[in-house]
């Protein structure tokens, strides 16, 4: 068993909302419930970053959240990895030129996997999720 | 029993100070009055009249910064809006949270985001934008554009 057996076989994320529209916090929501069932896969939702393998980051940083944000990430334990969802943590969207935006994810914490789209499809953040845990390998 | 139409009650006790009275649709009423009186017309159309404060709006316009507020009148169907502008030179209006709590932190919203002062307000304290944000900014007042 290699150091990563953990992280590949079971991994439990925290989930959070940097000040998006919430739509794709409902796609996060999606895969975890009945209908996409992560859960099978032992994927679990935990309510502290302490306990977490992976985190995912969901809308554009706002200015009142991006020192939260730095926060959690900092007391995420290693190993850890950021998944950023939708186009607002990617790129802030369609709110980039807000007053209150402070850019993408990456400009502040480091990310592993890039799940585009507006809100993405259940099927594309399984699909980052697994090509994630893949390259683990 | 017939009560009195509320509407009606409104515009007769406010009728020499109503600078414009607008019926855009049997529901909507849009009525603008001068500062000064907002704290006596919020008291007559929510104390006495028994509607529902729904929620302010604030407006940046060229002349002025426009204050709305939405009553609603549930059991008629109907929703009326008073209309305040308030001079940006002097940007102050009274507040109108001692008298409906619904109102406090939407005037906290519009004083931080449009910079209008609401005086007398029991918490004015910033609601929305972040810790440190620069006093005397107010991101939603709009830049003068040339094509207006």
């Amino acid at each position: 068993m290699g150091k990563l057996w953990a992280l590949k076989k079971s991994i439990w994320v925290f989930h959070l909302c940097t000040g998006s529209c919430n739509n794709c916090d409902i796609e996060i929501l999606d895969c975890l419930t009945p209908k996409f069932d992560l859960e099978r896969f032992g994927i679990l939702l935990v309510g502290s970053i302490r306990h977490a393998d992976v985190i995912l980051v969901t809308g554009a940083v706002t200015r009142k959240c991006l020192p939260r944000m730095k926060l959690i990430w900092e007391q995420m334990p290693q190993p850890k990895l950021v998944v950023a969802i939708g186009s607002c943590a990617l790129s802030s969207g369609i709110f980039s030129p807000g007053y209150n935006i402070v850019g993408p994810v990456d400009k502040h914490i480091p990310v592993h996997a890039y799940v585009p789209g507006c809100p993405p499809k259940p099927e594309a953040i399984i699909d980052g999720v697994v090509k994630l845990v893949g390259s683990l390998e | 029993m017939s009560s009195p139409d509320p509407i009606e009650a409104i515009k007769a006790e406010f009728e020499d100070r109503i600078v414009s009275w607008e019926e855009k649709s049997p529901k909507r009423y849009y009525i603008t009055m001068p500062r000064e009186d907002i704290t006596k017309v919020a008291d007559f159309i929510f104390a006495k009249q028994g509607a529902r404060f729904i929620i302010a709006s604030g407006v940046d316009t060229p002349e002025a910064i426009e204050i709305l507020y939405h009553f609603a009148f549930d059991k008629l169907n109907k929703i009326l809006t008073v209309k305040v502008p308030v001079p940006k030179e002097r940007c102050e209006i009274e507040s109108i949270a001692p008298i409906i709590d619904g109102a406090n932190w939407i005037e906290r919203e519009i004083a931080e985001l449009l910079g209008v002062n609401f005086l007398n307000h029991p918490n004015p304290k910033r609601l929305l934008l972040a810790e440190d944000w620069p006093e005397g900014k107010y991101p939603l007042r709009q830049e003068p554009r040339r094509n207006r």
